[in-house]
Parts: structure tokens; sequence; C-alpha cells
């Protein structure tokens, strides 16, 4: 297993080192100027020149890859050149809000979905089970900008509630930070549970069917214990499988969420240094983000070692 | 074994993530030292500043911050009139020489007198090429900076220039201190000026902090000992935080400002903005070279109704200068070419060659709601003549691009008149005009803005201007609409707060009941 986790950690190598030139290349390609978005309509074309170059974006293409890439490797991943702000340090307080909020999103989705689930699968095809795949459909169909815009606006107008403005993090102010995440992560916590619900169903009726659940209930087990000891954990690796996907993409940066809640994550770094073609910001965050991604992935994939022991990594 | 080393590699993990994550830098950890029975005024903005440089950052969102920490030499009253900011007093000996007595006693907020020096030198920071100042050519014509004493300062240019005290008004000709410029190499993330307000924090995305000046040298002002910045993105949010009370003041649109009429505990204050939207042309394109056709799709567009569809009937008809500008600005009323008449306008396009119309694509932000109303209205209008107009929403990047390239043949956008007519006159219509994106070219303009920019005589000046403006609506490089109000809520707390179209996020007299 030693081996493998080093295995694929090289591997980490070749992709990221493939998405950097992606990404590199697609922001070149992209119709916009930065010097022109940062100095608006006043600027002369001197001045637009000279921003240009102080940004050494005069330089040949390879050479700029060169130098950023240089830098990335040292662990320095340059400055804003809208804001100036070095970017590494960004990216990582940026990251631990939308890390809190995708955690407590997941928490809160896997103790909806995950029971539910459970329940509609046992009693297939009742009413319970219609009711519950009918609440999971609107959550996977419901976009989660409009449940969050229409939160926000009945909290205010019938209750005159409004979540704290001023993010601050959880180490400063465990409860005010507390008040601040918890309509986001409800909100996306929800919207991820429609589908993890679905696969809990689908995949614990599929493992009911099988040959060792009727041995186990001939052998006079349970109910609870064929569930909860042999079905559902056999059930995993699908819903585990789904589970990673929706926090990869979730880590990447919640933007729409982001952007409603007024939160300093991840998701709007990204979002407006593309919309002010911060080259250096947006290079930077993509590729943080494609690493997370992949260890996510092979967290999950080692997690299927754990649940299931007949999968060995060698 | 295999869960042992799974365990290992997850305590590493674990490790690796919290020790990175809590490199975190120090400017986060005084967060709530203040109460709100500190005069502390919360105000919500749509939008993150993008740097703090006030020579380097015209951004909106960075100005009506920095605005507060920096100042100038001369700044505009209430009724928009030249007054002493960091200059007492200043004389003119000659057209092109101007000498400023500065205010004595006044300190950065690093404690440092401010003195000539420092203005000499914030002026040759502007003007350097190496720093790429969005206001260089502002002073284009300054010859030379000359100190005649530690509070006496002389500026000589190489011809007389109307607009050189309007645009030392400008925020971003701040007086900036050499020793901090020389520190932080530049000013985008720090902040020592001479202004009420002191920089305290930037929380990127978050908030930023000001604090009162202790030492202000104006007696009195500022009456509020802090103010947050919070950006809020989402309208939604800035309207549930206003309700609320977590917040005592925000900007708005019309339509979101209609929402609030109910509510007792927010004030609605209205003014008329600087801004005016408009149609622009690629005046080298066929058939938009041709001036009849730009003649005739000025009289199929109905103002009025753009007024009352896209903003609620808050906003007025305007020329090249808003109604926002005073005396400036013509009465558009009366103009023919605003008159909607559908009957002439066909006969124009007639006599330009295109008897059954023509099909064309207008260009706008995906960004701006009033920008995509403004084109479906317009679409419509011109249909009426026989103009087939498709509508292409592009996003915010690749539209500045757009409008710097003149790659689109009809462009819908929004413009700031500025404060000198200068602004709107010469710099996005004549030849040179660095904002003049339309390809417009026309000798006589350009000599009448050239003269209005070198007349010193306000009266003279004025009917220059308006001969300038006349000839410009016929001339029609752009189709100037509408000049929409601007609203700011409050709440019923906040007192000493007027805004006004030049400076609408004044809070030097601002304080909390």
């Amino acid at each position: 297993m030693f081996t493998y986790i080093v295995r694929r950690l090289l591997m980490l190598i070749p992709v990221l080192f493939g998405v950097s030139i992606f990404i590199f290349f697609v922001m070149r390609v992209v119709p916009g100027d930065v010097a022109q978005t940062i100095l608006g309509t006043d600027a002369t074309p001197a001045a637009l020149a000279q921003l240009r170059e102080n940004f050494g974006l005069n330089l040949p293409l390879y050479q700029q890859y060169l130098n950023w890439i240089g830098g990335v490797l040292t662990g320095d991943f340059g400055e804003s050149m809208r804001t100036g702000k070095a970017i590494l340090p960004d990216i990582l307080t940026r990251f631990k809000l939308t890390f809190e909020l995708t955690l407590i999103a997941a928490v809160i989705s896997w103790i909806i979905s995950i029971p539910l689930g459970i329940i509609a699968a046992t009693k297939r095809n009742s009413k319970t089970d219609f009711g519950l795949r009918i609440v999971s459909l609107l959550g996977v169909s419901v976009p989660n900008f409009a449940l969050a815009t229409v939160i926000i606006l009945v909290l205010s107008l019938y209750f005159s509630y409004s979540p704290p403005v001023g993010y601050v993090g959880f180490f400063e102010n465990p409860i005010k930070n507390l008040e601040i995440i918890i309509i986001p992560a409800i909100v996306l916590g929800t919207s991820m549970a429609g589908a993890v619900m679905r696969m809990t169903r689908s995949s614990i009726l599929e493992i009911l069917r099988q040959d060792f659940i009727r041995t186990i209930r001939a052998k006079g087990a349970k109910e609870k214990v064929v569930i909860f000891q042999h079905a559902l954990k056999n059930a995993m690796i699908p819903i585990l499988t789904i589970i990673g996907l929706q926090i990869g993409t979730l880590l990447g940066g919640t933007v729409i969420i982001e952007q409603i809640f007024s939160l300093p994550g991840l998701g709007q770094l990204v979002l407006t240094a593309i919309t002010q073609r911060d080259f250096m910001v947006v290079q930077g965050s993509v590729l943080f983000i494609a690493f997370i991604f992949v260890m996510i992935n092979l967290l999950v994939d080692l997690l299927y070692s754990y649940l299931d022991p007949r999968i060995s990594y060698k | 074994m295999n869960r042992k080393i799974l365990f290992y590699f997850l305590t590493v993990l674990l490790v690796v993530f919290t020790a990175a994550c809590s490199n975190d830098e120090s400017s986060d950890k005084s967060s709530e030292g203040n109460s709100d029975a500190e005069q502390t005024l919360k105000i919500a903005n749509d939008q993150e500043p993008a740097g703090l440089d006030p020579h380097k950052t015209p951004a909106h969102s960075s100005v009506r911050i920095y605005s507060k920490i920096y100042e100038g030499l001369v700044t505009f009253d209430q009724d928009m009139k030249l007054v002493g900011q960091l200059a007492s007093d200043w004389e003119q000996p000659d057209d092109n020489t101007y000498i400023f007595n500065l205010v004595e006693g006044v300190n950065f907020h690093n404690g440092r007198e401010m003195i000539a020096d420092d203005v000499k030198y914030s002026f040759e920071r502007i003007m350097d090429e190496k720093t790429a100042s969005h206001i260089s050519s502002y002073f284009s014509d300054v010859e030379n900076i000359e100190v005649m004493n530690d509070h006496q300062i002389k500026f000589e240019l190489a011809e007389p220039n109307a607009t050189f005290l309007t645009n030392l008004t400008n925020s971003s000709a701040a007086i900036v201190a050499k020793e901090v410029v020389e520190e932080n190499e530049d000013l985008q993330q720090v902040a020592v000026g001479t202004g009420p307000f002191v920089f305290e924090k930037w929380v990127p995305d978050n908030s930023v902090t000001l604090v009162k000046n202790e030492e202000y040298y104006v007696k009195d002002e500022p009456k509020l000992d802090r103010v947050e910045y919070f950006t809020m993105k989402e309208e939604a949010a800035r309207l549930s935080a206003i309700r609320t009370g977590k917040i005592d003041m925000t900007t708005l649109t019309s339509k979101s400002a209609v929402l609030l009429d109910k509510e007792k505990n927010v004030d609605i204050k209205d003014y008329q903005s600087l801004e005016y939207s408009y149609v622009g042309f690629n005046v080298e394109k066929e058939p938009f070279n041709d001036e009849k056709v730009r003649q005739a799709l000025s009289l199929a567009t109905d103002r009025e109704s753009i007024a009352t569809v896209v903003w609620d009937g808050k906003a007025t008809t305007t020329g090249p200068i808003t109604p926002a500008m005073g005396d400036w600005a013509i009465e558009v009323e009366d103009e023919e070419l605003y008159m909607r008449d559908i009957e002439k306008a066909k006969k124009l396009l007639a006599e330009a060659g295109y008897p059954d119309g023509f099909s064309t694509t207008i260009t706008t932000a995906s960004t701006y709601a009033d920008m995509i109303d403004t084109a479906q209205l317009l679409q419509q209008q011109w249909a009426e003549i026989g103009v087939k107009a498709d509508i292409k929403q592009i996003e915010w990047g690749e539209y500045i691009d757009t409008w710097s390239n003149t790659s689109a043949d009809i462009l819908i956008g929004r413009n700031g008149s500025g404060t000198d007519p200068d602004r709107a006159m010469n710099y996005f219509f004549s030849t040179d005009g660095s904002a003049n994106v339309w390809n417009f070219s026309n000798a006589d303009y350009d000599k009448l803005v050239e003269e209005g920019k070198r007349t010193i005589d306000q009266d003279e000046r004025k009917k220059i201007y308006d001969e300038a403006q006349k000839d410009l609506i016929k001339l029609s490089p752009n189709l100037l609409l509408v000049s929409p109000e601007s609203y700011v809520a409050v709440r019923n707390g906040v007192k000493g707060y007027t805004p006004y179209a030049h400076n609408a996020e004044d809070i030097d007299q601002t304080y909390k009941e």
C-alpha cells in the first residue's frame, strides 16, 4: 500500500504539469487585457504598454510560462496583478473557509441522505419510499442559488434576521463563524443530499438482492444487523464515489453560494480573477484546485480498501 | 498493515493541511474590537476594491475607500465650486502658472508633516511613465514643478489649460508620502495619507476598515470613529442586511430601491448621477460611416421610454454632458435628433442607400441588466425603420477588450461624464482623445474642443462647449441616451449624510444617533 500511495503521489506531477500548461495558455487565448481592465478608460496607450511591461506580458510566452512555473516550484505563486497581494497565502486563507463550508455541508447531507436512503430502500415501493424519492428529486433539481435567495428573503422579511456581515474565521470567533456558515452549509448540504440519497437507496437495494444477504437472513439475523452490518457497508463504495466527487467539486469553490452569502472563499477569488483577467491568480488557484481534487480522489480510493478488504493496492 | 499505513497517511495529510492553513496573516487578528456604542458606520459595497494605490487604481470600488484616506490640493464643495483642500489658496500670476500655498501643520498618518516636497514627489510619480498611472495624461501640460518653500509650490504649464484645476480635484491626484512608496514598492496594499480616516486593515473579499484620524487638521471632523466597508456582491444580501440593521448604508439599483419603499427604518437618498448610457458606433464601418444612418437611428430611438422601462422613470434624457454637471449641460429636449420621428428616420435611411433598412448586431455586457434592457428596447424601436438587430451579450473582460479595440459595430455602454466638460467632449470624441475608440474624427470639432480646453474665461468656455455639444449630437458618433439617478439606502439613525453627484460618499460630517 505504501508503494501505491507513493506511485499515486508521483502521478500528481504529470497531472499538475498538464494542468499548468493548459490553464496558462487558455488564459492567454481568452480575449481580454488585464492592463485595460485595471486602468480603465482614462489610461493612455503609453501607460497601458508600461503596465503590460511591468507584468512581464511583453516577454515571449514560453519565457512567461517558465518564469511562472519556476516560481511555483519554489513555492512562490507570485502576486495578484490587480491588488499586488501575494497569491499563495491568499489561496490558503480562502481555502480554509471553503474547506469548512464543504465539510459542514457534507456532514449535513450525510445526516439527511444516508438514513433516508436506507429507509427508502427497506420500504421499497411504499408511500414513504415514493415520498422520499420525490423529496430527493427536489433536492437534486432545485438549483441552490434559488434556494439561497429564497432563504435570505424569507429570513429578512418575515423573521427580521440576516446572517452577520463580515466573515470571521472559526478560531477567531467560533459562534459568529458558525452563524455565518450554517445557512450556506444547509443550502449546499440539502442540494448534495438528493444525489447521495438516491445512490444510497439503489445501492442498498442492489445489495439486498444478493445471495449473501439471503444467507444471513436464513441464519436468522435481525433485520437491523442485516442492514447496518452487512448491506450498508457493502453498499458504501458507489456512495463514497459520489460523495468524493461532490466534495472535490465543492472544494474547488462554491462560487455561487459564496457570492450570495458574501463569503470570501476560493470560488470568489477565481471568479473575480477571471473577470479581471488577473492571469497570475487564475493560474495559481486552478493549479491548487487541481491538486486538491486529485488528493480527494486518492483519499476515496484508499477508503475503498478500508470498506472492502478484497480491494487491495499493491 | 494496510490500515496502519492508511492511518499514517491520513495523519500526515491532516498535519500538512493544518500547517499550510495556519500561516494566516496577522492583520486578521483584531476583528471585533468595536462595539455599536462607538460611532461605527457599516457600509456594504457591491464590488471588492481593486487595490489602494490612488495613482494606479481608477476602479470606483477603490476610489470610494482611498478618497477617505488621501487628499489632493483642491476639491469641490457641495455646489461643485473649487475650494482648497491641502492647498489653503492659490494664485495665477499668468495663464500658465499656478502657485499653491499649502495648509500648515498637516501630518501624514505616519506622523510626518506633509510639505511641498511631497506634492512635487506625488505629481512626479503620477507623470512618471514607469508608474503607468491612469491619470498621467491629465497633467501632460505640466512642464515644471518648483518647490518655493516647505509650504508653497509652483506649477508651470506649457500652455493654458482650463482643466488643470478640476483635474486636481480627482481623487487619484492624491498627495502620498515618498518613504511609504519606497518602503512598499507601491501603495496597493498600504495607505498613508493626510485624510480624515486612517487605513487599518483589508481582508480580501470581505471588508476594509478605516479608523478616525485623531489628528485631522479640520476641526471637529470626522465625526465617526470607524468605517467598515463590506463587500457584498449580491444585491439580495445587501437588501436583507440593511433591512435588519446589520449595515447602515449601501448603494442600490432603482429596481431594489422600490422594494425598500415600505421599510420604516431605511431612507432612500437619490441624486442625479454623472453617468450616462450610450450607443457607440464604429464609424469606419458600413453602414455607420454614413452620418445619415446614425442620425436615422437617433430619430428612431425613444429615449423617454428607455428612461421609463430601463430606469423606472428615474433617468433624464442627456447629451454628452450630463445634467448633473449643471450649467455646462445644454437642454437636449429641443434637439431635432432627440424627437422621435419614424418617417424622417426612414427618409434619411433611404437617402443613405438603405430604403429597406439593414441587419446588424448590438453588443453589450451580460454583467449589467440595464445595458441588456437598453439593447432589447433599441432592438424593438429600430425594427420600426427596418433595422434588424441581433443582441450579443459578452462577459465583462471580453467587453472591455471589445470596447478598446472597437471590434463591435454597435456597442451599448455607460460612461461617467467627469467633472470637467473637457472629459465628456475632448477625451471621448476628439481625434486624439484617449477614450475615442469609435474611429471618429472631425477636424472642426477637434478645433472647437481644443479651444475649450485652452480658454480660461468660464463664460467664453461655456459658449464653446454649448456649440460643441450641439455639433456632437448632429454628428452622432455616439447616441447619448439617458442619465440615471443613483440610490443610496441609509438606516434612519445615520445623520449628516447627503450624496452629491461628484461626491456621493462624503462621510466627513456623518454620525450615528
